[in-house]
């Protein structure tokens, strides 16, 4: 057996017999579905939700029952401005000529009263205009001269889900095979310094390369596997949580076969890229603790580019972008996802990207590994 | 008189801005306990590592069996059995899962594998906590996982690097009598120590390391001399070389 398998049966083993790079498998398991019922929780009570609208004055015929449809509950007050500010979400003063609206738009019910209000007020607006028109025998379809037929190319479900995936899964996905190997990682580096077991490893005749690529190759087996549990019961969870507020009804969020298959290859690169960083910097440190210390940076680096794409969803970048390390791993699942599309070339830049990412990690970690000071410093 | 099985020659070292060795000599013979002695600090350890070539000189040479430890460091590392008083071990690993570890590493393989595990926990008595973790063993216990990791391939030369200094009286013993039958098998045994009592009872011959350099070198009696004791000779030895 060649020192490479050696090193990697032996890391495995012990991996396998740590208990906290287990909870973390298990608990990441358990986490995702956890977090996105919460998220369905919210979403379901925030469109249920109904605002109070605080009013004065007479309220033209018709508009109280938009209200009371569109989730705003109307209660007379003596002072609406006054009334806004704490009271209730929105402050109303009608008068005969024209509605004075008060709100603070600090308070997220306010801004969401708001919208409410206003989508009512448009559709109030454009009923009476029409009404208006049509008592002086005017054709209402004058307001819309150009007539705009929708024909939604995907079903908005469909999009929906697609939308929420492409954010939570190369969320979940850079996220996992971080941290996932992380504890592995830190423990079969700095863990070997401060164990006093480096030495003796040292002292076999097994090239150091070898050790190193047996001991990434363990970490990255790790990670992966995190990965691929965390994904899994997200993806079951998606399918059993209903996000609409419609009970039953949940997110279309299947993943094709050439998804799949581009996300398991992205796993595997970014575990790999991530594994030889983390034993790099574990190499680096004295003590697993030093190690936790150097990674901690690493979470929010890597958290950015899943940022991007949750802050800028129309973000459409040039292939340059595709060479930037996670960057890269998050747009080409967006492309996949969303737009349902695998662009070879920048599928093809990812990989040679995350490949020569990984393998300048890996080349540190060997130079740190193979420094005298590694073990003077011990 | 037999062959040197490890040669040192004129040994150079600096580690960061200290120049820990300067100038080390010294020749050691299988079946032979050969002793490094030197207060802390002296280079002892320094010059195990070079020769067990964790540690590269910066001058000089070694030979370990004919081998240059430079050139041949694989070949070397083969050779050499290293026991310091760091007893670490893998502690989710058993004793001789952490054995079996080290054997396959240094290239033992197939029906010789479980063979030599076997011999090893036999003649080191660990039958009763061989399939423990080692995670529970005491410390006794673990420092004999040590010393089996480290003899697992039966290599002609073993070094011993104060290995008795975190031990109770009872482990100690059986650490040095484990070197005197190790010598008796014709291995050549280096024992680096600052404990003078186990190095005049242990040793053939002994060289003592004062700042970096060797100040007397010789068999226990020559080293002695006069003396009543390698104590009284240690201290006139480093007293004289301040």
């Amino acid at each position: 057996m060649s020192s490479i398998a050696i090193v990697f049966r032996k890391e495995i083993r012990e991996i396998l017999r740590d208990r906290r790079t287990l909870t973390a498998i298990v608990l990441a398991a358990l986490a995702t579905p956890l977090v996105l019922f919460v998220i369905s929780q919210v979403a379901t009570k925030t469109a249920a939700q109904v605002y109070t609208v605080g009013y004065s004055g007479t309220i033209p015929a018709g508009l109280d029952v938009l209200f009371s449809a569109t989730g705003l509950k109307l209660e007379l007050v003596a002072d609406p401005p006054a009334a806004a500010r704490q009271q209730v979400d929105l402050g109303l003063v009608f008068s005969a000529s024209q509605i004075d609206e008060y709100y603070d738009p600090t308070r997220q019910s306010a801004q969401i009263a708001d919208t409410r209000l206003q989508t009512i007020l448009g559709k109030y607006d454009a009923a009476k205009i029409a009404a208006s028109l049509q008592e002086h025998g005017v054709d209402p379809g004058i307001l819309n001269p150009v007539p705009v037929r929708v024909h939604p190319l995907s079903s908005p479900v469909q999009a929906a889900g697609d939308s929420f995936l492409s954010f939570f899964l190369p969320y979940i996905l850079i996220t996992m095979t971080l941290t996932g190997g992380l504890s592995a990682a830190l423990d079969c580096s700095a863990g070997e310094r401060e164990r006093k077991t480096l030495e003796s490893l040292l002292l076999t005749p097994a090239p150091r390369s070898h050790v190193l690529v047996g001991k990434i190759l363990a970490v990255s087996a790790i990670s992966l596997a995190s990965a691929v549990v965390a994904i899994g019961s997200m993806l079951i969870a998606l399918t059993q949580i209903s996000f609409t507020g419609t009970p039953g009804s949940s997110l279309h969020v299947g993943l094709n076969a050439q998804a799949t298959l581009i996300m398991v290859w992205l796993a595997i690169l970014l575990a790999g890229t991530f594994s030889s960083l983390t034993v790099a910097l574990g190499t680096l440190a004295r003590n697993f603790r030093q190690g936790q210390a150097y990674a901690t940076p690493l979470y929010f680096i890597t958290i950015f580019p899943a940022a991007i794409v949750l802050f800028i969803p129309d973000f459409n970048p040039s292939l340059a972008y595709y060479l930037i390390p996670i960057l890269n791993a998050v747009l080409v699942l967006r492309d996949v996802i969303v737009h349902n599309t695998a662009q070879w070339q920048a599928i093809a830049l990812t990989s040679a990207s995350l490949i020569l990412a990984g393998g300048l990690c890996w080349y540190a970690a060997l130079r740190l590994f193979t420094r005298e000071a590694l073990l003077v410093r011990s | 008189m037999s062959q040197a099985a490890v040669k040192v020659d004129r040994l150079e070292k600096t580690l960061g801005k200290t120049h820990v060795l300067r100038g080390v000599s010294l020749e050691a013979r299988s079946g032979e306990i050969y002793g490094l002695l030197g207060p802390n600090g002296a280079g002892k350890t320094t010059t195990l590592r070079v020769v067990c070539t964790l540690l590269t000189p910066d001058a000089g040479s070694v030979e370990v069996l004919g081998f240059e430890t430079r050139a041949e460091a694989a070949e070397v590392r083969r050779r050499v059995g290293v026991v310091t008083a760091e007893i670490g071990v893998y502690p989710r690993l058993t004793a001789r899962e952490n054995i079996t570890y080290f054997a396959e590493l240094t290239g033992v393989a197939g029906g010789d594998l479980r063979r030599r595990v076997d011999a090893v926990v036999e003649r080191l008595d660990m039958a009763t906590f061989a399939d423990q973790r080692a995670e529970s063993l005491s410390s006794g216990q673990k420092q004999k996982v040590a010393i089996a990791r480290a003899i697992v391939h039966d290599p002609p030369v073993l070094m011993f690097d104060e290995p008795t200094s975190n031990l109770d009286v009872l482990a100690s013993r059986e650490i040095r009598e484990f070197m005197v039958e190790s010598r008796e098998r014709g291995k050549c045994v280096i024992f680096s120590t600052h404990v003078l009592h186990d190095a005049e009872r242990l040793c053939d011959r002994v060289s003592i390391l004062h700042q970096g350099g060797v100040v007397a070198s010789g068999t226990t009696a020559e080293v002695r001399g006069t003396r009543r004791d390698l104590e009284d000779a240690f201290l006139e030895l480093v007293g004289a070389a301040r």
